[in-house]
């Protein structure tokens, strides 16, 4: 019972970027691994479009199963540059280019999140 | 587990690594002089350092460990130094397969991912701290 699903969608994309994040974190420290792939998250977009079929509970006693919609999937992302001998995909320029895309998101996101709280406060307290 | 305490123990993980190479990196270069001391002995044998992707099943994140340390089997080169200890019959001795410059490079790469690991981490702490600053009482 929520009038506007902005807090709802914030907090997805956050979750989406802090998944990104950990994606970014594990290629920086994947850089110099022989065989390593480099990865990335799915667009946002796919995200929020995903409808999943769950299992409807229609009694009480009935176990939730895990909803599969609020995963993240993560998976290599494809490759352009030279082939190194190490096999090695990951390019660090990219990856911090990622993290800076990363932050300036996550602080328009909880800026949002902030100036929409103001409103409601306004609201309740007149 | 968090998605953003994951990305700190990714890149705590990563710090590790790279610390450890340049741990190895030292030892080169520390003994890049190293002779043997009996006569036409073996030198100090340069040290080489490999990285490998380890799952993290709590997470399902990749870290990184070290693979293996192993020894550069490349052949030694020889100095003329007839009054050396390690000097064979001939005056020749062997001096360990470390070559400075290679050994410099690698010290720089390790120097630069080190740097990116702990950008890495900075960032994910101002994220969670932004997370943070949603609770701090506004007005």
């Amino acid at each position: 019972m929520e009038p506007v699903s902005l807090f709802d969608l914030a907090s997805k994309q956050a979750r989406w970027l802090a998944v990104r994040q950990t994606s970014v974190a594990g290629n920086v420290a994947n850089a110099n691994t022989p065989g390593y792939l480099a990865t990335d998250v799915e667009p946002f977009e796919k995200v929020l479009d995903r409808r999943p079929v769950t299992l409807a509970a229609t009694q009480t006693g009935h176990f939730g199963t895990p909803s599969a919609k609020d995963k993240v999937a993560v998976r290599p992302v494809e490759y352009s540059g030279p082939e190194l001998p190490s096999k090695n995909t990951v390019v660090l320029e990219n990856e911090l280019m990622k993290a800076g895309e990363i932050r300036r998101s996550f602080e328009l996101n909880t800026a949002i999140v902030k100036a929409f709280h103001a409103m409601m406060m306004t609201v309740t307290k007149g | 587990m968090d998605a953003l305490t994951a990305a700190l123990k990714v890149a705590a993980s990563g710090l590790g690594a790279q610390s450890e190479r340049l741990r190895v990196v030292s030892e080169n270069l520390a003994n890049a002089q190293s002779t043997g001391t009996a006569p036409g002995a073996d030198p100090y044998r340069r040290k080489t350092i490999s990285f490998a992707a380890e799952l993290d099943r709590l997470t399902g994140v990749s870290l990184v460990e070290i693979n293996s340390i192993d020894r550069d089997p490349s052949d030694f080169p020889v100095a003329f130094q007839p009054g050396h200890e390690a000097a064979d019959e001939n005056g020749y001795v062997k001096m360990p397969n470390v070559n400075v410059l290679i050994e410099m490079a690698d010290m720089t790469e390790a120097n630069r991912s080190y740097e990116a690991n702990l950008q890495v981490i900075r960032q994910a702490r101002d994220l969670i701290s932004m997370t943070i600053d949603l609770l701090r009482s506004q007005s």
